[in-house]
């Protein structure tokens, strides 16, 4: 009886660890540092000389926010293995993430030229797309990204964000579903969750998923500096002022550079009638360099306001002169 | 990047949170009533920003015989601006009594000419038949009521053509008739659009699907303030009364007397740029205090896409407040009056921001549709774009809306609720306010471009009791617009509103003036401040009855 035999093929240095290394990338991918800890910890022992542990390790170093040694190992890692698209996006996407979108950029291109179809590579270039503007390009990759690999909840991420650009809540709720549910810590995809079902009517789904949002926000890669800001103007809009206030002051703790913030509290103080304190925050949102989306004529027509209710007539005249000087802003092309 | 600003969302189903039994119900009696009016834009394949805008719809007793009838305003073929087809033609509909209607626009003389947009019934020359002023993109047209059934247009000769001063026909939206000096002759205030031309016209969204171009490319236009000299002649005093230095893009106009001080002052619905409230100086003049009012913008201090308005008092505090509506992903600004000059924008706490984010407005009313002594609110709705579904966030047909008064502030929304009509969806446009069969409950006429007009009978259950006023001035204007009413029930509520035809948008309401009483069936006092100074006080007066009151 003849007997067919399959010859393993070459041992290489990660022989036998592949699955263990694809739990490691999972976890890294849903932020659960601590399990890719574990099993990288476990592999370095087994397979002290597989390369792609340096890879995972850089991520992990990333992931830990020690910036230095992250960067140290992927430059170790592509050294080894510069025609892997996955270590160049891994470490494109660490660029992006040190805002040095130059090199992310140019990571991103090698990455796709090595391999058009590693899903890692097309995540990364569809984000560093988005960041140019080019939604429908990035759009595509992202969406052969999360074909290949529907795990990646950065990629699922990024989409969602081109639809909540676009202004599409229902793709966007979608997207942003998905990421949260691939890595719960992820602080940004919950408040985009929430933002986006404001819209379609679901406040208790938006309140639920600030909350969540609210409870994963640490300090790290997954942080969102405007959830309290988000989360306090949608109380505000439910009428639940005090919970609004508890969130605005701590908006205002975390970003007192934004002029949004400090905008955005003195509504809510001129809503209250403390007038006092609304004045005090509307001046410092005028003077605010970092505008966060609000533009003088906002702040204009909420100091002649805030100026009124204090019985300030020459400075109420003043912003209010300012208010009609002011053109209003030019909305889209087509409505 | 992070956003700070909402931005447009879906339009989705209209989901009610009423869990009691149904409190407002409309009907929809279109077919019964004879009326096949469809509103014709007559709209281009590149979209101009005319064929969006046009829809009047006026509720007017043209031959006194006690019953609405109905007006609608129409457009024309593009680019001619000419009534080429029957299709455009202006249209009065006679009241039969029956709740059928008979087209009567030949007899009467009010096919029209030119693009209609707005129309304003009033009796301007006080002889006791209401007048029609309709104002258009190129023509405005004011015509006379002869009392026996026709109209004879007598626009040049009053002088109200909507040209201005410097020889330009300005773009008519929205017409209000008032009498700002209280001399007893009813003026007229005229809103003007955009500076826009077929030959300035510009192209927005990719060939085949265009879309409405934002108003922001092009710059607005004065009001105009005719004032009435008595002799069927008006002058145009938009200079000398403080109106026509202020440029904005006039839609929905509304009168109240917000401050209290006996003069009737003026709001004006601006589309993407501040709204202007004209504060009336005495008949003097007037002060443009929208901004130091807090009713230019939204609190969030920018500008909406406000089309329609209505100002009335819808929390029974005696001061007449606004709503206004925009466009999707905006919200209906609520603004309430506190009273101090100030208002309060108010549409979160009243518990409409999150609803009217959803929609898109025109006709706008504050109405106590289920007679429980609180005013309601109704919108007809529909995005501005009638390819605006492109955006899959966006619906050019879109079911009306109506709020219900919770007498605590706030408003549910009770559309979901109200029957099939309020399901309806379609190109709504302007509506009026008036009631047709003269049964106590505020009916709603809407025009819908491309399809026929609704008439919503208002069937809402129970056996709530009403009245209606009509004021018939003497010393005042013969139709006591302006007058001011409070009206006290036996159990002590305190309801107040004031005659006044204009509301909503490019429309014009039933000139009487209407109350829910809930159970009372006798009020205990009423009070009317007429516009001539008069106060006059009825008591203990029998509910569900049109009561005329002629000025003492």
């Amino acid at each position: 009886m003849a007997v067919c035999t399959t010859w393993p093929a070459f041992a290489g240095p990660c022989t036998g660890a592949e699955e263990q290394l694809a739990a490691a990338s999972r976890a890294l991918n849903r932020n659960a540092v601590n399990v890719a800890e574990n099993i990288l910890r476990a592999l370095s022992a087994s397979h002290p000389d597989c390369p792609e542990i340096v890879l995972h390790q850089a991520r992990l170093a990333q992931a830990k926010g020690r910036v230095d040694d992250a960067a140290e190992l992927f430059y170790r890692y592509t050294d080894t293995d510069p025609n892997d698209s996955r270590g160049l996006a891994y470490f494109g996407r660490f660029f992006l993430e040190q805002h040095d979108y130059m090199r992310a950029d140019a990571l991103s291109a090698t990455a796709m030229d090595k391999n058009p179809n590693d899903p890692a590579a097309l995540a990364l270039r569809g984000q560093v797309l988005v960041m140019k503007e080019q939604s429908s390009e990035a759009q595509a990759l992202l969406e052969k990204a999360i074909k290949l690999d529907p795990d990646d909840p950065e990629a699922q991420f990024q989409l969602g964000a081109i639809y909540d650009k676009a202004k599409a809540a229902p793709q966007a709720v979608e997207y942003f579903r998905r990421a949260t549910k691939l890595n719960p810590s992820d602080a940004r995809a919950w408040d985009y969750l929430a933002l986006n079902l404001e819209p379609l009517g679901d406040l208790e789904g938006a309140d639920r998923a600030y909350q969540k949002g609210l409870q994963v926000n640490q300090p790290g890669r997954y942080h969102d500096a405007f959830l309290d800001y988000n989360y306090g103007r949608f109380l505000a809009k439910r009428n639940d002022l005090s919970g609004s206030k508890r969130h605005l002051d701590r908006a205002v703790e975390l970003t007192p550079q934004i002029r949004a913030v400090w905008y955005e509290r003195a509504r809510l103080d001129l809503r209250v009638q403390n007038y006092q304190q609304a004045r005090s925050d509307a001046e410092k949102a005028a003077a605010c360099t970092q505008q966060g989306g609000i533009i003088d004529l906002q702040i204009y027509s909420l100091l002649s306001q805030v100026y009124a209710r204090l019985g300030n007539a020459e400075l109420a005249k003043k912003y209010a002169d300012l208010t009609r000087e002011t053109p209003p802003p030019v909305r889209g092309e087509q409505r | 990047m992070r956003r700070f600003l909402p931005t447009l969302f879906a339009m989705l189903a209209v989901a009610s949170w009423s869990s009691g039994p149904p409190q407002i119900q409309f009907e929809n009696r279109q077919k019964e009533s004879r009326i096949t009016f469809v509103l014709d834009n007559g709209t281009l394949p590149d979209k101009p920003m005319l064929d969006g805008i046009p829809g009047g719809v006026a509720l007017l007793d043209y031959d006194n015989d006690g019953y609405l009838d109905i007006f609608f305003a129409n457009g024309a073929s593009l680019p001619g601006l000419i009534k080429t087809a029957n299709r455009f033609s202006n249209r009065l509909y006679h009241n039969n009594h029956d709740g059928t209607f008979t087209d009567v626009t030949d007899r009467a003389g009010l096919r029209g000419e030119g693009y209609s947009i707005g129309a304003a019934a009033a009796d301007y020359d006080n002889d006791g038949f209401v007048d029609l002023y309709i104002s258009g993109f190129d023509r405005n047209i004011l015509y006379h009521n002869n009392g026996d059934g026709t109209f004879t247009d007598v626009t040049a000769k009053a002088g109200v053509t909507g040209i201005s001063p410097a020889g330009k026909k300005l773009w008519g939206i929205s017409a209000a008739w008032l009498d700002y000096d209280n001399d007893g002759k009813l003026d007229l205030f005229v809103t003007n659009y955009l500076d826009w031309s077929f030959a300035t016209s510009r192209v927005c969204g990719p060939p085949g699907k265009r879309l409405s171009c934002s108003p922001t490319f092009y710059k607005g236009e004065p009001n105009i303030l005719y004032h009435n000299n008595g002799d069927g002649t008006f002058t145009d005093v938009s200079e000398a009364m403080g109106i026509s230095r202020h440029i904005g893009k006039g839609m929905g106009v509304a009168i109240a007397d917000y401050n209290d001080d006996g003069w009737m002052d003026i709001f004006v619905a601006n589309d993407n740029d501040r709204n202007f409230l004209f504060k009336n100086r005495g008949g003097r003049g007037f002060d443009e205090v929208g901004v130091e009012s807090f009713v230019a913008f939204t609190d969030n201090g920018v500008p909406v896409s406000s089309m329609g308005v209505d100002f009335r008092d819808w929390n029974n505090d005696g001061k007449p407040s606004l709503i206004v509506t925009a466009l999707g992903g905006e919200t209906y600004p609520l603004f309430r009056n506190e009273g101090n000059g100030f208002f309060s924008y108010e549409s979160y706490r009243a518990g409409i921001g999150f609803h009217s984010f959803k929609m898109s407005g025109w006709g706008a009313g504050i109405q106590d549709f289920d007679n429980d002594g609180y005013k309601d609110l109704f919108t007809s709705n529909s995005h501005v774009s009638e390819n605006a579904d492109l955006d899959k966030q966006q619906h050019y047909r879109q079911p009306n809306a109506v709020f219900r008064n919770m007498h605590d502030g706030t408003f549910q929304d009770v559309s979901g609720n109200a029957g099939p009509a309020m399901q309806i969806r379609a190109a709504h446009r302007g509506c009026a306010f008036g009631d047709l069969n003269n049964d106590g409950k505020i009916d709603v006429v809407i025009s819908a471009i491309g399809s026929p007009a609704e008439l919503l009978y208002n069937t809402s259950p129970g056996g709530s009791h009403w009245i209606l006023i009509k004021t018939v001035g003497v010393k005042s204007n013969r139709d006591g617009i302006g007058t001011r009413i409070k009206l006290t029930s036996a159990s002590g509520l305190v309801q107040y509103n004031h005659v006044t035809t204009a509301g909503s948008y490019a429309s014009s309401n039933d000139l009487r003036v209407h109350f829910g009483l809930g159970a009372e069936t006798v009020i205990k006092e009423i009070e009317l401040k007429w516009p001539s100074g008069t106060v006059q006080v009825l008591h203990n007066v029998k509910a569900d009855q049109i009561l005329t009151v002629p000025e003492e």
